[in-house]
């Protein structure tokens, strides 16, 4: 039998392992920022959020007040649903009167799909233009809500990077 | 900048549009509020004879009216949509439109012809879309919610 002779390096000298390693390269800033900076980099806030049990005319006299299209329904910080436009155009509007007075909770939208705030700018956007969710709430790493992003505040984001440029 | 000269030089109509989804002057909120529903978009287009854009009625407007009253949705919907002209020409620069969308903070934008026909409906999520293409290897391949660390050890 013939036996290979090991190749590679000696026992007990040094490799480094990364020494074939090269760093992501990026075509500009913005894309730099993109897939390396934290969604906190973006405006993530104000956001508004209300308790399950607010009635649904409370919570759209709310939206219609502050000019909002959507707010985060939460248990104390945690996230529980989300309440939106849509929600009213298919959940609500055509039994308006018979569950205005009713929670908030029956007509919103559970358990919403979240990024943590140090998840890239790029992962939000992938929910957004890939998945179609036009908002995504943003948890910090206990699972308490501390933002919301939009379609506005990314387009916002694209051109503060162009002022900047 | 690749992206920067494409939102300056590009036409509008390289934004995704969305369907002329259209409805007549004489129609009832209540058919809108269906049309909206039944295609999943959040505006209804009121067109003239002419195909020219009369008015738009959205989501937000809905929201109005049904905290007015909600008998209303029976009314025409000439009565209740919004009469002012969001339209920007085809031809022009999609910075146009990022434009609008940002400082007077529209959410939808009629993009019409030269003639003033509508031709398609864009807006905010258009606009991430199209921002989203631009950067195919970093947007639309990820990985979600990736924790800094473990809920838990790995392994037996």
């Amino acid at each position: 039998m013939v036996r290979r002779k090991r190749r590679g390096t000696q026992e007990g000298e040094y490799q480094d392992p990364l020494k074939d390693y090269s760093p992501a390269t990026y075509a500009d800033e913005l894309e730099r920022s993109l897939c390396e900076s934290d969604i906190t980099e973006m405006e993530i806030k104000p956001f508004l959020a209300i308790d399950p049990g607010t009635s649904v005319e409370e919570t759209m006299r709310l939206m219609d007040k502050i000019g909002i299209a959507c707010l985060v329904v939460t248990e104390g910080d945690k996230l529980v649903g989300i309440f939106s436009e849509r929600d009213i155009l298919n959940k609500v509007a055509e039994q308006y009167e018979q569950i205005k007075d009713g929670p908030v909770r029956d007509v919103m939208t559970p358990n919403p799909v979240s990024v943590y705030e140090t998840d890239s700018p790029a992962q939000a956007m992938n929910l957004m233009a890939v998945s179609g969710f036009r908002h995504i709430p943003i948890l910090d790493l206990d699972e308490n809500v501390v933002g919301i992003l939009g379609p506005r505040r990314v387009t916002a984001f694209v051109q503060k990077h162009f002022e900047e440029a | 900048m690749g992206l920067r000269n494409d939102i300056t030089n590009a036409p509008v109509s390289d934004l995704p549009l969305r369907e002329v989804m259209s409805v007549p002057p004489t129609a009832t909120c209540r058919q809108a509020v269906a049309t909206m529903r039944d295609k999943r978009l959040g505006y209804v287009l009121i067109l003239d004879d002419a195909g020219r854009i009369s008015g738009m009625f959205t989501e937000r407007h809905l929201i109005k009216l049904l905290l007015a009253d909600p008998k209303q949705l029976d009314d025409p919907i000439d009565k209740h949509m919004s009469r002012s002209d969001k339209s920007v020409r085809q031809d022009a620069p999609i910075a146009t439109v990022i434009e609008k969308l940002q400082s007077l903070e529209w959410r939808f934008v009629c993009v019409v012809d030269e003639q003033g026909k509508a031709v398609g409906v864009t807006g905010q999520r258009g606009a991430m879309e199209y921002l989203a293409d631009h950067f195919p290897r970093q947007v639309k391949v990820q990985k979600m919610k990736s924790k800094l660390f473990m809920d838990q050890r790995e392994g037996a």
